[in-house]
């Protein structure tokens, strides 16, 4: 069955209306339904979905009074709008905010930029893996003189982690 | 130095625009929603501190603008060319916008975040976007503490922006694809490599001139550079495809709708923007496929900014729907 209004699509919202016991029947693709204002039965907004997400957080945990200090967001409240209060509120709520997290994102870590002040400080085994980068890059490149420095930096810093 | 819609990348004629968006707040101060106006007086102007006047190497200089001063026209004129959100143009309360000379860079200040920082350019210029995009925050952090979090990355106030905080978009003209059905398809495949598609200048997921801005997902877990590298490969692939399946084309009809879509353009006496929008996707198609070889590449595009509702009355002040169709149609009689 095609769209009574623009007769191009199929019809997919089939309307009955009744006006002084006359049933008129009314046939229309989804363009024209949402168009017409019947597009709206059952939308999903991301704030409804988010909000349901960390809502489970709440029923299945104890009740939760504190409140962020810096924006005074209590969890309720991010549960209910599915948005955050504040930056803080990612420190204050973590525990309660990670399940619904890692719903969204999976277990995963920032790996792309950090602000400069903020970039976590490098492990030892961030160095000796960097290192080991140059290392086979030298190697490649025949610069011994370069390769057999680079190999000595990497086992004194192997023989550090080791010690600690 | 133009706007996205007056340049066209001759490489990559089908990639209408590049557009980079970071979400950035300042750490220890409520979200926009949270905030109360005095907390957003003194944040628009730390930030028209740090912002006004400065020169930003290829871009040029910084222009702070109050837009609580700014009338709805104009507001919904810069939704139109892409310049800020229509959220972001019907929201209540102190708010401010950062802008380049030729809005290649826009900054909303109190949207859903604090800062949300856009570079966009016309052609797939991605990577070079991106780069004034850094240079910029680099100034902002300069004299601000981003909110940051090891694990998290950028903090935002909708968790799905976590991480990078980067949406980046490539805006496609795929009217053979749209006309031959294969878009739903298509948005289920790139969905499943977390992208997303959805058409621009028309309602809901429809474009009424085969526009369709493919963009990013994935914001925790994957480096800003990989993320416009997966982009930029998806999106050449899709280009590649719309190019197949141009060659297909039996090429009088082709020609016909080409020539019947500019002569409307160049006759009609009233023209809805719908019709304009169909007819100047039409017109881009016969320009970068060698129909027409006097219309300038970047026309037609021009033109659909030109003709949008806000921007029309911008230009010429308030009026009905009709006026508009009248003098839509006189604008593209005049340029083409």
């Amino acid at each position: 069955m095609m769209c009574d209004n623009c007769g191009k699509n199929p019809a997919t919202t089939h309307l009955k209306t009744v006006v002084n016991g006359v049933v008129h029947e009314n046939h229309l693709c989804s363009y024209c339904a949402a168009n017409q204002g019947y597009g709206n039965i059952g939308k999903l907004s991301l704030t409804n979905m988010l909000a349901s997400m960390f809502g489970e957080s709440i029923s299945s945990g104890k009740p939760i009074s504190k409140r962020c200090e810096c924006c005074g967001a209590s969890f309720s409240d991010i549960a209910q709008s599915g948005r955050v209060g504040c930056s803080e509120c990612y420190n204050t709520f973590r525990q309660e905010l990670m399940p619904s997290l890692n719903r969204l994102h999976g277990k995963a870590v920032h790996i792309g930029n950090a602000p400069d002040e903020q970039k976590p400080e490098e492990t030892v085994q961030d160095k000796i893996k960097k290192l080991k980068a140059q290392l086979s890059d030298a190697i490649k490149a025949e610069e011994f003189e370069n390769a057999a420095k680079l190999r000595d930096e990497i086992r004194a810093l192997e023989g550090e982690e080791n010690n600690a | 130095m133009r706007n996205w819609y007056e340049t066209v990348d001759l490489n990559n004629p089908l990639v209408v625009s590049s557009r980079i968006r970071l979400a950035r707040n300042i750490k220890g101060i409520p979200f926009p929603k949270r905030m109360n106006d005095s907390q957003k007086l003194e944040v628009l102007e730390n930030i028209k501190n740090l912002l006004d006047g400065v020169s930003v190497e290829g871009v040029g200089n910084l222009k702070y603008i109050n837009m609580d001063a700014v009338p709805d026209e104009e507001l919904f004129a810069m939704v139109e060319r892409h310049i800020i959100s229509p959220d972001f143009a019907k929201k209540a309360g102190p708010k401010g916008l950062v802008i380049s000379e030729n809005e290649s860079v826009s900054i909303m200040l109190l949207e859903e975040d604090h800062i949300r920082l856009q570079v966009i350019s016309g052609g797939l210029k991605l990577s070079e976007a991106y780069e004034i995009a850094k240079k910029i925050e680099d100034i902002l952090s300069g004299g601000l503490t981003l909110a940051f979090d090891n694990q998290l990355g950028y903090l935002t106030e909708c968790p799905t922006n976590l991480g990078t905080g980067l949406r980046a978009s490539l805006m496609l003209h795929l009217p053979i694809l749209e006309g031959s059905g294969s878009l739903p398809s298509l948005a289920d495949s790139v969905s499943k490599i977390g992208l997303t598609v959805r058409g621009m200048y028309g309602e809901g997921s429809r474009s009424h001139a085969a526009l369709y801005q493919l963009s990013n997902q994935v914001t925790l877990g994957i480096s800003e550079q990989a993320a416009i590298d997966n982009l930029s490969a998806i999106a050449t692939q899709i280009v590649n495809k719309e190019l197949n399946a141009r060659e297909g084309l039996d090429k009088k009809i082709l020609e016909d709708s080409v020539y019947r879509a500019l002569g409307t353009l160049k006759y009609a006496r009233l023209l809805t923007s719908e019709e304009m929008m169909s007819l100047l996707s039409s017109v881009k198609l016969g320009v970068s496929m060698g129909i027409l070889e006097n219309i300038d590449p970047a026309l037609p595009i021009t033109l659909l900014v030109e003709g949008q509702p806000y921007s029309l009355q911008k230009a010429n002040g308030r009026m009905t729907p009709a006026d508009r169709d009248v003098l839509r149609a006189t604008l593209m009689r005049e340029r083409l």
